[in-house]
């Protein structure tokens, strides 16, 4: 049983300025004011008294600052000694918030960050990893620790749920202004996680092989038209953007697939038949794949197909020919 | 062991009853010395989707301090340090029983593939037991595969035709760039100069092949080097493979090289999951590379390692079946 001793204390006495025991990272819950409005506050916060007369805040920030903004000026809360080492002050705000939700991946990182000060990183992460439901390996440390760095507009949408942290980890690696370019784009576009992550890997490739930046490879004449259009669905432009990345980065794959399909169409397949090529153009496994509702309607596809397959433009359709420059070669 | 220790007077040497397999936080300094208790011999790890040599690993170590940026070995074994294995009686009675259990097979063994065959011949004297031991085996080639010139300690051996002396081959440009501490070109060529003379075979091997701004004359360059360096008619094969490495490797290439440039060019998923150059470049470059050292000496055994029939056929002109299979086509040579 921690010691520790009621007191009522007023808010102007409180250190607000002192956060080096909170791990809270986000807005106040709108059911946090509306539950103390309505029934006052339940459970009391936790203070350490400190030299010059104020008091840090241990547990209970959020409840403490949803009081302030209430109105509230004198608070029943529980002190503990002043003596107290602040790393145990710490260990207690940290196990008190786990033992009652989930943090959000910012409160993990400040988590890791406040205790780092105290223990050496193979401690941290046999004992704290864990216990913030995170697998404790030494490159996930570091990536979360490396989120304590980034913008505050990021990590509150960190916060939020509105950027996965597989997103901000590759974001924190990145400069601010890449980063903050990123950002606006998935706050414009509807994508995936994993689509983001594609297009964080796929612009900072485009970026080193073009030598510039992916913020101006994002704000790059091609990238700004199709999201200024605004007469197409903003998830068609998001298609759209995504599709001229990957092209940039696959010149080869992109002509060679353009190529197929140009050819595919002047074929003349009969309609329910489709030319499937090998993934990637890689191997020489070709699918004709045939739709049908009655067998006569087979048979005549079939003898369509079957003339096709003499022709030497079929031929020349399934040839790997360079549709592409070599000089392009890491240019 | 004694003879490593030896040569490395001053070294700090500390005895321990276990090593770890997996220990990422090693700095990749230090030279463990263990003792093995796995198989010495081991088939390659090929694929069935494209035409696999039949090639078969002698592993008397694993890891590669040389630092080139593409080495899969990063990925493979996740602690950097260089491991040797100790035990060497055990891998020469494992080598007799393998070759004695196959009289009829012709063997093809290599020890660069899970480390440089030569990077540390001059402290583990390696090449004195294996050499000698090949010259002795009517059905079996030692392939000693490197990127360095540590080749002093083959000069004296006997190797009775059965061992094979081994470069990978780069541009100047490349070596620079991307191969780390591994020995610079004109180095390897006189090494290889030096064990032609000593009776050797040798080989080489373009792999991996770099696409960048000016590989046509980077190549070009090295193949005209080499054939001033070394006489074709002693050269037992050359082989031919893009750069490709698992998805993984891409990470880890990335934190370690962050420099590198071999990762800007295009890569598609093979039929094995690893990213190579898309089909139409490496058709280019293997061609180029075929008209290159083709004009010098047309009877070059020329292969290409990890690559499907469609192309082999665009880029050699023919197939391995064609020559009664990729194996049986490098073991005539083998035993020439």
């Amino acid at each position: 049983m921690v010691e520790t001793e009621s007191c009522s204390i007023q808010l102007n006495k409180i250190d607000w300025n002192d956060t080096s025991c909170l791990i809270t990272y986000g807005p106040l819950p709108h059911k946090l004011l509306l539950s103390i409005q309505t029934v006052g506050l339940i459970e009391p916060p936790l203070l350490q008294g400190k030299k010059n007369d104020l008091f840090r805040i241990v547990c209970g920030g959020r409840r403490l600052a949803a009081c302030k903004k209430i109105g509230l000026d004198l608070l029943t809360c529980r002190v503990l000694p002043s003596s107290m080492e602040h790393q145990k002050c710490l260990r207690l705000a940290i196990y008190d918030n786990v033992a009652q939700r989930a943090l959000n991946p910012v409160e993990k990182s400040l988590v890791l960050a406040k205790m780092a000060d105290y223990l050496e990183e193979p401690q941290l992460i046999d004992e704290f990893m864990p216990l913030l439901d995170l697998e404790p390996s030494i490159t996930l440390f570091n990536r979360y620790l490396g989120l304590h760095d980034l913008e505050e507009v990021i990590l509150d949408y960190l916060a939020n749920g509105r950027l996965n942290e597989r997103i901000a980890f590759a974001l924190a690696t990145q400069e601010q202004g890449d980063r903050l370019a990123y950002l606006r784009l998935f706050e414009e576009f509807p994508y995936s996680v994993s689509v983001q992550e594609e297009i964080v890997e796929t612009v900072e490739e485009i970026a080193r092989k073009e030598n510039l930046t992916p913020e101006q490879v994002l704000s790059s004449k091609e990238v700004r038209a199709l999201r200024q259009t605004s007469k197409r669905p903003a998830r068609q432009r998001a298609q759209e953007i995504r599709k001229h990345l990957q092209a940039r980065r696959n010149p080869r794959l992109t002509a060679r697939r353009q190529r197929f399909a140009r050819e595919a169409r002047d074929l003349g397949l009969p309609s329910g038949v489709r030319l499937v090529p090998p993934p990637y153009f890689e191997g020489s496994k070709w699918i004709l794949e045939c739709s049908f509702e009655r067998a006569e309607e087979l048979a005549s596809r079939l003898r369509h197909v079957a003339q096709l397959a003499d022709q030497p433009e079929l031929q020349g359709m399934m040839e790997s020919k360079s549709d592409i420059s070599s000089r392009k070669v890491g240019n | 062991m004694r003879s490593i220790l030896a040569g490395l007077p001053g070294i700090p040497v500390q005895w321990v009853d276990r090593l770890g397999e997996n220990r990422k936080s090693e700095t990749g300094k230090d030279l463990e010395i263990v003792k093995f208790k796995g198989r010495f011999v081991k088939a390659c790890p090929g694929t069935r989707s494209y035409n696999c040599c039949g090639y078969q690993i002698l592993n008397f170590g694993n890891q590669c301090s040389l630092g080139c940026s593409y080495c899969i070995l990063q990925a493979y074994f996740p602690n950097p340090n260089l491991r040797l294995f100790a035990n060497l009686d055990d891998l020469i009675q494992q080598l007799e029983d393998h070759l004695r259990t196959s009289r009829r097979q012709v063997h093809r063994i290599g020890t660069g593939e899970f480390t440089d065959s030569l990077l540390l011949d001059h402290l583990t004297h390696l090449s004195e037991l294996l050499v000698p031991f090949f010259a002795k085996q009517p059905n079996a080639v030692l392939e000693l595969k490197t990127k360095t010139a540590q080749v002093d300690l083959l000069e004296k051996l006997d190797n009775g035709g059965r061992t094979i002396v081994a470069w990978s081959l780069n541009p100047p440009e490349v070596i620079d760039r991307e191969e780390g501490t591994a020995s610079p070109l004109e180095e390897r060529l006189e090494a290889a100069r030096r064990c032609q003379q000593w009776g050797y075979r040798l080989a080489f091997h373009f792999d991996p092949l770099l696409a960048y701004p000016k590989w046509k004359e980077g190549y070009a360059e090295v193949v005209a080097r080499l054939f001033s360096a070394v006489d074709p008619s002693g050269i037992a094969w050359i082989s031919l493979g893009s750069l490709r490495f698992m998805p993984s490797l891409k990470a880890i290439i990335r934190q370690s090289h962050p420099l590198t440039t071999i990762l800007d060019e295009e890569f598609v998923p093979g039929l094995d999951g690893k990213l190579r150059y898309f089909r139409d470049l490496r058709v280019e470059m293997y061609s180029h590379l075929r008209e290159l050292l083709l004009s010098v000496h047309k009877d070059l055994c020329l292969y290409l390692c990890m690559e499907s029939d469609d192309v082999w056929r665009e880029a050699l002109g023919f197939t391995p079946a064609d020559r009664g299979g990729l194996s049986a086509m490098l073991d005539r040579q083998a035993l020439l």
